[in-house]
């Protein structure tokens, strides 16, 4: 009845396949299923994972149009996020006046609620994908600039001296020592970012949008259809899933020196 | 300039010399001018009633070509000496610094000496090869050009085979090579060592001395060397300096004229064990004065 796990799970394969997250994923739609059979839990709390997987394959063209346009907004938010985040980490860090002026602005930012941000946005941005892009952002820039910050903070003062010793300044000290020591922080930052902004691209969409996986949530609650709206939520969860994948093999291959070190 | 030098670096004893010991190489001749002068050096941190005084009235006197060891307790001040010298840390107005018979102000010797601090302080994320190079890429020279000259060199560092290796795959005593290496690659008078060697097992030690010693006797730069082992600082240089603690200040200095090429072995030599006990006596009565000093102070 089930996967791997039997026979051949003395193979090395197997076992690395048991510790994949690909593994665990499976292993809690099976439990999923299973569980809401045996217990006969009501669908109204929780359908069985079959009955959310036929409900998205009727209505597939609409949920991948929507996945897509959710994709979009993520990721143009994300990457607008990101590089001010980024921008923003490296002058607080060199121009303290700045920090000492406007980073507590970005702080009172961050406290007020996205969604009653999301009202304003809608009336400045009106119904477009900017409009969404701009909440999706909004959500990003923050912990991007808390960690850029603080990695270029926590430069090693010894590796500073020596720079200095060689006579380097300003740019020079920058690209080559304070940016790659940073980046293992900026990362942990653009992993934060990324989960944050698909939180806001979805709220963006509550705000008037036709497509998107805010928009079937929004319509799923409406209309009280308990299975759709777990078919929204499986389907963020894969897209969370997919984003935060990515970023983590971007960051093996720019900063792979960090694990072994 | 300097009347008040030659004095105050006290003339050792120096009965305590080998036989046939040749001048020692390529120093003292008294007609050149000094490539490092420090002329009354202090620094003092934080104001009057709770100041401390790292270092104090320091003079010395380093000449072209000369490999002079530093050797002191922990906690005297050896490393804020080089700091200043390295031009990390201005001194207090009251002395100056004078490199190659110029003053030099705040940060004007910045770029004037090949610095190594304890620690080698590589960067993770380049190779043995672009570790090597980095003080040159500094100063401008082109990538290319620059891991063509330290590519040749790499054999003569004992890293032949190693230039695209990280350093997390490095032995402790390959990293501290890589990090003498830069020190080289950024080719000026003076070169600074602060206890390149420290963290080093003692049979590593011994190694990279003798390989230290021979890079010196073929490339000749000055070179002064921190270093809190006596035996170190006997073996490698021509003069050793010993700085008491509390506050730091140069309290003498002996001049090794051992021969040289030196043999590791030197080290049994009754020369050797003349020299060393002479100056574990000046350092012990130095420390036994600093732990007094702790404890009426507690």
């Amino acid at each position: 009845m089930s996967t791997a796990a039997t026979g051949i799970s003395m193979a090395a394969g197997a076992r690395a396949f048991l510790r994949s997250p690909l593994f665990a994923a499976l292993a809690l739609a099976l439990v999923w299923e299973l569980a809401v059979q045996a217990f006969r839990i009501s669908p109204r709390y929780l359908p069985a994972l079959s009955a959310v997987l036929r409900d998205a394959w009727s209505i597939w063209p609409q949920l991948l149009a929507s996945f897509n346009r959710t994709l979009l907004e993520t990721l143009l938010g994300f990457a607008a996020g990101a590089a001010f985040g980024c921008l923003c980490g490296i002058t607080f860090s060199y121009v303290r006046l700045m920090e000492r002026a406007v980073f507590p602005l970005f702080v009172v930012s961050q406290t007020v609620p996205v969604v009653a941000f999301g009202a304003l946005i809608v009336i400045w941005f009106g119904n477009s994908l900017l409009a969404k892009v701009v909440t999706a952002f909004f959500l990003t820039f923050f912990p991007v600039t808390v960690n850029t910050l603080h990695g270029l903070a926590s430069c090693d003062p010894q590796r500073i001296a020596l720079m200095r010793s060689f006579g380097a300044k300003g740019p020079t000290m920058f690209f080559k020592l304070a940016l790659p020591s940073a980046l293992p922080q900026i990362l942990v930052g653009l992993r934060l970012g990324i989960g944050l902004s698909l939180v806001g691209s979805i709220v963006g969409e509550w705000f008037g949008e036709t497509l998107g996986l805010g928009v079937m949530l929004i319509e799923a609650m409406n209309s009280d259809q308990i299975v759709r709206i777990w078919v929204v939520i499986v389907a963020c969860g894969l897209m969370g899933a997919l984003l935060y994948s990515a970023l983590t093999l971007i960051e093996r291959k720019i900063i792979w020196w960090r694990a072994e070190a | 300039m300097s009347e008040s030098l030659a004095e105050s670096v006290k003339a050792a004893p120096m009965p305590l010399v080998n036989e046939a010991a040749p001048a020692a190489p390529a120093t003292a001749s008294p007609a050149t001018q000094p490539l490092l002068e420090l002329v009354n050096v202090w620094k003092r941190f934080g104001e009057a009633p709770r100041q401390t005084v790292a270092v104090s009235s320091v003079n010395l006197k380093i000449e072209p070509g000369e490999f002079v060891t530093l050797v002191g307790p922990s906690g005297c001040g050896k490393s804020t000496l080089f700091n200043m010298i390295a031009g990390l840390l201005a001194p207090d107005s009251d002395g100056s610094v004078l490199f190659g018979g110029a003053a030099q102000r705040d940060g004007q010797l910045l770029g004037k000496v090949s610095f190594m601090p304890q620690r080698d302080l590589l960067f993770p994320w380049r190779t043995v090869l672009d570790n090597a190079i980095l003080a040159l890429e500094v100063e401008g020279v082109p990538r290319r050009q620059a891991r063509e000259r330290a590519e040749a060199m790499l054999p003569e560092f004992g890293l032949g085979g190693f230039g695209k290796h990280y350093p997390h795959q490095l032995s402790g005593g390959m990293r501290q090579r890589v990090a003498l290496m830069r020190t080289f690659l950024f080719e000026r008078d003076l070169l600074l060592l602060d206890e390149p060697f420290g963290a080093l097992d003692a049979l590593t030690r011994t190694r990279m001395q003798q390989w230290l010693l021979d890079l010196w006797t073929k490339h000749r730069r000055t070179v002064l060397f921190i270093t809190h082992d006596i035996d170190e600082a006997i073996y490698l240089g021509d003069r050793v300096l010993v700085m008491t603690a509390r506050p730091g200040t140069v309290k003498s200095e002996q001049r090794i004229a051992l021969e040289r090429p030196r043999d590791p072995a030197i080290v049994t030599s009754p020369g050797f064990v003349a020299i060393k006990r002479h100056l574990l006596d000046e350092i012990e009565e130095e420390s036994r004065k600093s732990f007094l000093q702790e404890e009426r102070q507690a």
